[in-house]
């Protein structure tokens, strides 16, 4: 799919759905809802649970697609959001995260090589980010990861990476605090 | 690059905003960053930026197609759909359409008839017309004894509502209901109301103090009236 078509087609149509307009939701949903029932599958690690929570994440987009303000954001970074943010919840309300293997913080490999969604973001923007992560140490760039793709919590990471908690926090910490600096460069 | 740099690290609001976008606090840290969300713009935009910052990472996760079972999910979760949202509510359309010259009554009920939310089994329509003006357009779903009426060149009063009456042949005036002067509504015919609403019966506005006439005959002004027709 054409990247910039379908970038301005998900934000015309989220333009729409203040109106009431529900064949715009449709739009959007036709047209997104893989890439974010992947995002919710990849944090949630059940189908049904997945399922519940993308029902979840479309009627928020309904009720808050005012809020969608598209000279400050990209559709996809707004939607993806609530997904990963709703698919969060769920996992804190069942107090436990899916994914507790272990992470072996000495053995951490860098990341493969990108596999950007080119019908998603800018391929750029995610190579930059992808440079940055690179930069990062090891057990860093696995904390980051552990949270983001798994949604883990401080002490979740702890338990996984077999360190204190506070150790955990000042990885995390350190690592947003470098990875702001070079995206910012 | 690891450490070069001044390890002070992000100020404490950033870093609140930070952790919450990458999904690392627990549930009453969320709780907590999502009621500044709520109240703080500043914070939000914030959290809004560390998304944006974030966000490609997602380009590694696979899509995966959810089962079509979902969106009928989605679909019945929303709130019921309105009469017909974009034109149908777009007073500027109807007045438009009013005020264009020549077959614009047929135009005007043909539209109605087509975006209202009926079977045009049998379509009674009326124009209602008074001083020159045409002020609303109605049509009537006999089958289903419902009446949508739209605004074209009604001009709102500030003090009274326009209510809707059907006079049938004896010439009393039965009330229908009010009127909205900025958007289409749609009135229920109720028990005989609905027997009388034939050719040979008139649809009257009239101007109303706010909440209608309490006395089940029009008390202000009738502003303009229609004969009903078969479309």
């Amino acid at each position: 799919m054409d990247l910039d078509a379908n970038r301005s087609l998900i934000a015309a149509a989220l333009g729409r759905i203040p109106d009431g307009d529900r064949a715009a939701l449709q739009t959007v949903y036709r047209l997104t809802s893989a890439k974010l029932f992947g995002v919710c599958l990849r944090i949630l690690g059940e189908h049904s649970e997945a399922e519940d929570v993308l029902q979840e994440v479309y009627v928020t987009v309904w009720r808050k697609a005012a809020d969608f303000d598209a000279r400050r954001a990209s559709p996809m970074t707004w939607l993806i959001a609530i997904a990963r943010n709703r698919s969060i919840d769920r996992l804190r309300a069942s107090r436990t995260s899916r994914n507790m293997e272990s992470i072996d913080v000495v053995a951490d490999v860098a990341d493969t090589a990108p596999r950007a969604d080119a019908a998603l973001e800018g391929v750029q923007e995610h190579a930059r980010l992808h440079g940055c992560l690179e930069g990062l140490a090891s057990h860093e760039r696995a904390a980051l990861r552990g949270a983001f793709f798994d949604g883990n919590t401080y002490e979740d990471l702890a338990t996984r990476m077999k360190v204190p908690l506070g150790t955990t926090k000042s990885w995390i910490r350190r690592a947003m605090f470098k990875l702001k600096a070079c995206l910012e460069q | 690059m690891s450490d070069t740099f001044d390890h002070s690290g992000l100020p404490e609001d950033e870093l609140l905003a930070a952790e919450y976008a990458l999904g690392v606090l627990d549930g009453i840290g969320r709780a907590t960053a999502e009621q500044r969300i709520a109240r703080d713009r500043g914070f939000a935009r914030l959290v809004a930026t560390w998304e944006q910052r974030l966000a490609p990472w997602a380009a590694e996760i696979p899509e995966m197609l959810p089962p079509p079972h979902v969106w009928d999910r989605i679909s019945g979760a929303l709130p019921p759909q309105p009469a017909r949202p974009g034109l149908w509510q777009n007073l500027a359309f109807w007045r438009g359409l009013s005020f264009a010259a020549g077959a614009l009554a047929a135009a005007c009920v043909a539209a109605v008839v087509y975006f209202g939310a009926f079977t045009p089994t049998e379509p009674l329509v009326a124009t209602i017309e008074g001083g020159g003006q045409r002020h609303f357009v109605a049509a009537i779903d006999v089958k289903r004894g419902t009446v949508a009426i739209v605004p074209a060149a009604f001009r709102a009063d500030a003090t009274r509502v326009p209510e809707l009456w059907l006079i049938p042949p004896d010439g009393r005036p039965r009330p229908v209901g009010l009127l909205r002067p900025d958007a289409p509504v749609t009135l229920t015919l109720s028990g005989d109301l609905a027997s009388l609403a034939k050719t040979d019966a008139v649809l009257a506005v009239s101007l109303e103090p706010p909440g209608g006439s309490t006395t089940g005959l029009p008390t202000g002004p009738v502003i303009g009236t229609g004969k009903l027709t078969n479309l």
